[in-house]
Parts: structure tokens; C-alpha cells; sequence
């Protein structure tokens, strides 16, 4: 990663430009479309946009648009002085909207995709709407990759496919921290892991041999979609001969973390303080109330289990949730 | 014999699934060749932010593919979905040199990941239709594929809006798949 031509992240003053920037009132709409907040730029370029608009400048290429997330993206120094010396979207509109025909009207926020694709590409890849002296030489370079590509504007639109997406929330660091009374499998002991489970995925721990007080202190990282159901824990003891027998199981539920966590929004300005609680009821696992903290900018989680479905065994977790800030 | 026969043919080429993992750097074009995949058309995409998944049937393999978004603090969500995964596509924007050091560091670290071992890889050199855009040859340099040891990779010239290439690198795929586990 210390390859010289790899772009460095920007400086903290930079970032800061690049917030404030963003924060202005004229670049608080979509410079394309005029939707509220938009989170995605055009670094080459110097307008900020929304994500839809963000979509088909995309689809340009990258010698007509460079996009980049705000949040999600890390930036160098150089694309956030790009931006900063364009000065936002009015400016910028200023150029490439100076001679907007009067017959013809921006999209919207709810334009269909066709709309939205026409317009940009007017806008930015033929540059129509620029003085008419800048436009003659504009027109040439963009001249050929113009025709390249004219099978892009024969697709049909309206086939647009996002309803397959699947959107991160966040991720989940869970320490299995330790087991203990955990249940006899085998002729005396057992060689218990643990299991968690959130929808699709599935990761474990190693094995611990012989052992009912098992110490694992072991990290396990979930993603979590939008839609996320309930964490699942499962105890099994390893077999080499026959397959794995459960020594236990429990759910544990993710809401309480999330939902306090999105309330209080960037943990990283909030002092260490208790922020939620998932209680404890004859519905749930739980041996005690379990509290949400932040500490030190991160927020934090203890659980502590009584197993279900078995003779015997509780089970101590640490979780961590790294929000994803879109 | 006929269902005897046919039941010989399906134990060896039917029923074959395969986990495949799209990967590149945001704005590659892994969500148009998902899609190109599964439904054979150019769709209209935004950045994913999270995944997409869907199953695509071909040469008698099911794979499930999972098109996983690319930005910068997307990527370390990949890992959660390195495990039990036979194949990885790697994308990359052919036309947007100013990036190719970041996308050859991204694909070196992939390929050091102990649950990707033994995963095949097909690289996909996108985006062939835009002007500037470096051939495969240019790619595999770029991308320092000679590094790549002990494991089996392609690289193909691909146009997800065109359509070129995608399905010859699936073929490429679906048969090692096949020779690789008999």
C-alpha cells in the first residue's frame, strides 16, 4: 500500500473544505436534478449530485466524469482542491447551463432514469448547453465518443433492476468472549464452537477440546443488511466420526443496538455514556439486562446468555457496531 | 438405459452449483455484468451499497453471484462473504488508468486471503467500448497477473454494454469448474 502513485488520503483541513463545501446552501440540491442532500460529486467536474444522478454519470466513463461518495469514498487532496476551486454547484452550473434552451427543462427528482440519462449527457458529454464559443471546441473532442456511444442510448430504461439491492447498514463485531457449565457430549467433556448466524451468513470460532468452560476470545464479523432478522448462537460439540451435536442455542436480538445507535448518529462525537438497553424478559435468553454503551467513539454491547434448548451452559459475548454513515 | 442414461449424464454435469463473488473497485461495472448475466440486457444501475445477489443458470452450473458494492468503505464487507466462495470475478475499469494501482492492490490482497485459496479467477477487462480504454494484455500488466501462483485465472476483454466477452469468460469458468472437481 506505500506504492508512490497511490493516491494518499486528504489531509483533515481538506476534508473539513470538502464538508463545509457540501454544507453550502446552493450545493444542499442536486446540481442535475435539484434533489434535496446530495451525498455523491463529480470530482472532475465540481458538482455534487444525488444518487440517481450519480448512477449515469457513472455510466459516462470516468474521462468525462470521476464520481465519488462523500461518505463513503475516501478522497485525495487534490480531487478536494479540484472541487473547492470549481466552488460548488452554482458556479458550476453557471458554465455548463449558461445557455439552457428555453424550451427545455432540467429534470427532477422523480424523473424517470431516460429523462435524467438525456439531460446529463447533453449537459456534461456534449456540453450543448456551454457559450457558444467554448462549445465548438468541446464538441470535437467529445465528438467520438459520442458516437461510441450511441448503442448505450438505444437501451431500455426502463428496465432499470435495483429492486435486487440489498443495502449494508453497518457491521457487526462480535468477541466470543468465553462459555461456561456447557453441557456433556461426549463421554465427559465436549469440544464445543460457536455458531452465529444472521440470515445468509454463518461464521464460527475454532474448537475448543475438551473443555466445558471454554475460553475463545474470538472476533466474528456479520454484515448487516437493511432488513436484518435476529442474531442466532449456536454451541456445538465436534465429532470427528459423527456429525457435530448442539450444546445449546440462543437469539440474541440486534435492535436495540442499532436503532440507539442511529438515534444518537456519529458516535465518534458522543461522549462515553450509556445509550440503550436490550431487557431482559421470559421471551429472551438474556441472564441480565444488556446495555449499550459508547466508549471511546465506539459503541459497545455485553451479552450474557443462558443457552437454550439444553441441560446446561451461558455464554458471554462483547458485540461492536460499526455504523455504515451514508 | 434412458434414464439410466440420463441420470449418468446429470451425476456428472447436472446439479453443479457454484458461489461466485463479483469484486472490483466502485464503477467497474460489476452490477451491469450481474445483470447482463442473469437477464441478458443492459439495466440502468446506481451505486450499490451493499449487495446484490442472484442465480444464474449456465452450461449446467446454477451459480449464485453476488455482485458486492465497490466503494472505498464498502470493501472490507467482502470478506464477510469470502467463505465456501469456488470463484471470484475481478472487474476493472479499463478505461480509468488514473485507478489501475488501487485496483491491482485491492486484487493482491483478495488473493491473500486464506478462505479464497481455492478459488479460481476470472478478470474481467471492462469497459472495452470506451475511448482509452487498455486491452488485456495491457490489463494483465497492470494488474501484475504473472504473480499469480498456484491457482487458475483468465483475463477476458469485456464490454458489459455490448455484451462482448461476458459469456466467453463464463465458459472459461463453468469449465474449470467442472475439470477442477470432476
Amino acid at each position: 500500500m506505500s506504492n508512490g502513485t497511490t493516491p494518499t488520503r486528504a489531509s483533515r483541513a481538506n476534508l473539513r473544505k470538502l464538508k463545509d463545501l457540501l454544507h453550502k446552501s446552493e450545493n444542499r440540491i442536486c446540481a442535475d436534478c435539484g434533489a434535496p442532500e446530495p451525498k455523491w460529486a463529480s470530482s472532475n467536474i465540481g458538482v455534487f449530485i444525488c444518487l440517481k444522478c450519480s448512477g449515469v454519470h457513472r455510466s459516462l466513463g470516468t474521462h468525462i466524469s470521476k464520481v465519488l461518495s462523500v461518505t463513503l469514498d475516501d478522497w485525495s487532496d487534490e480531487e478536494i482542491e479540484s472541487m473547492v476551486e470549481v466552488g460548488g454547484n452554482s458556479y458550476a452550473n453557471s458554465i455548463y447551463e449558461a445557455f439552457l434552451p428555453s424550451g427545455l427543462s432540467k429534470p427532477s427528482p422523480d424523473s424517470s432514469n431516460e429523462e435524467r440519462s438525456k439531460f446529463i449527457r447533453s449537459k456534461y458529454e456534449l456540453q450543448e448547453f456551454l457559450k457558444p464559443s467554448l462549445r465548438i471546441v468541446s464538441s470535437k473532442s467529445s465528438f467520438s465518443s459520442f458516437r461510441s456511444c450511441d448503442s448505450v442510448r438505444d437501451v431500455d430504461f426502463d428496465a432499470l433492476n435495483t429492486e435486487g439491492m440489498v443495502e449494508f447498514m453497518g457491521i457487526l463485531k462480535a468477541k466470543v468472549i468465553k462459555g461456561t457449565n456447557m453441557a456433556v457430549r461426549d463421554m465427559l467433556s465436549s469440544d464445543p464452537y460457536v455458531v452465529l448466524t444472521l440470515g445468509k451468513q454463518k461464521v464460527q470460532t475454532t474448537v475448543v477440546q475438551s473443555n466445558l468452560n471454554p475460553v475463545w476470545n474470538e472476533e466474528l464479523k456479520l454484515s448487516v443488511p437493511e432488513s436484518y432478522g435476529t442474531l442466532k448462537l449456536e454451541v456445538y460439540d465436534h465429532d470427528m466420526l459423527s456429525s457435530d451435536d448442539l450444546m445449546g442455542e440462543a437469539e440474541i436480538d440486534l435492535q436495540p443496538m442499532i436503532e440507539s445507535a442511529m438515534a444518537f448518529g456519529d458516535p465518534d462525537l458522543l461522549s462515553d455514556m450509556q445509550i440503550g438497553k436490550w431487557l431482559k424478559s421470559a421471551d429472551n435468553a438474556l441472564i441480565d439486562d444488556s446495555t449499550v454503551h459508547v466508549i471511546d467513539g465506539k459503541i459497545k454491547q455485553e451479552i450474557s446468555l443462558k443457552l437454550q434448548n439444553v441441560e446446561s451452559g451461558e455464554m458471554f459475548l462483547e458485540m461492536e457496531w460499526i455504523p455504515l454513515m451514508q | 438405459m434412458g434414464i439410466l442414461f440420463t441420470r449418468m449424464l446429470s451425476s456428472i454435469f447436472g446439479n453443479k452449483e457454484a458461489r461466485i463473488l463479483v469484486l472490483g473497485l466502485d464503477n467497474a461495472g460489476k452490477t451491469t455484468i450481474l445483470y447482463r448475466l442473469q437477464m441478458g440486457e443492459v439495466v440502468s444501475t446506481i451505486p450499490t451499497i451493499g449487495f446484490n445477489v442472484e442465480t444464474v443458470q449456465y452450461n449446467n452450473i446454477k451459480f449464485q453471484v453476488w455482485d458486492l458494492g465497490g466503494q472505498t468503505s464498502i470493501r472490507p464487507y467482502w470478506r464477510c462473504y469470502f467463505p465456501n466462495t469456488q470463484a471470484i470475478i475481478y472487474v476493472v475499469d479499463s478505461s480509468d488508468t488514473d485507478r489501475l494501482v488501487t485496483a491491482k492492490e485491492e486484487f493482491h490482497a483478495i488473493l491473500e486471503e486464506e478462505e479464497l485459496k481455492g478459488a479460481v479467477v476470472l478478470i474481467y477487462a471492462n469497459k472495452q467500448d470506451l475511448p482509452g480504454a487498455l486491452d488485456d494484455a495491457a490489463i494483465t500488466e497492470s494488474l501484475e497477473l504473472h504473480k499469480i501462483k498456484s491457482r487458475q485465472w483468465a483475463i477476458f476483454k469485456t464490454s458489459a454494454i455490448k455484451g462482448e466477452g461476458i459469456f466467453e469468460g463464463l465458459d472459461w469458468l463453468s469449465n474449470t469448474l467442472r475439470s477442477g472437481s470432476g
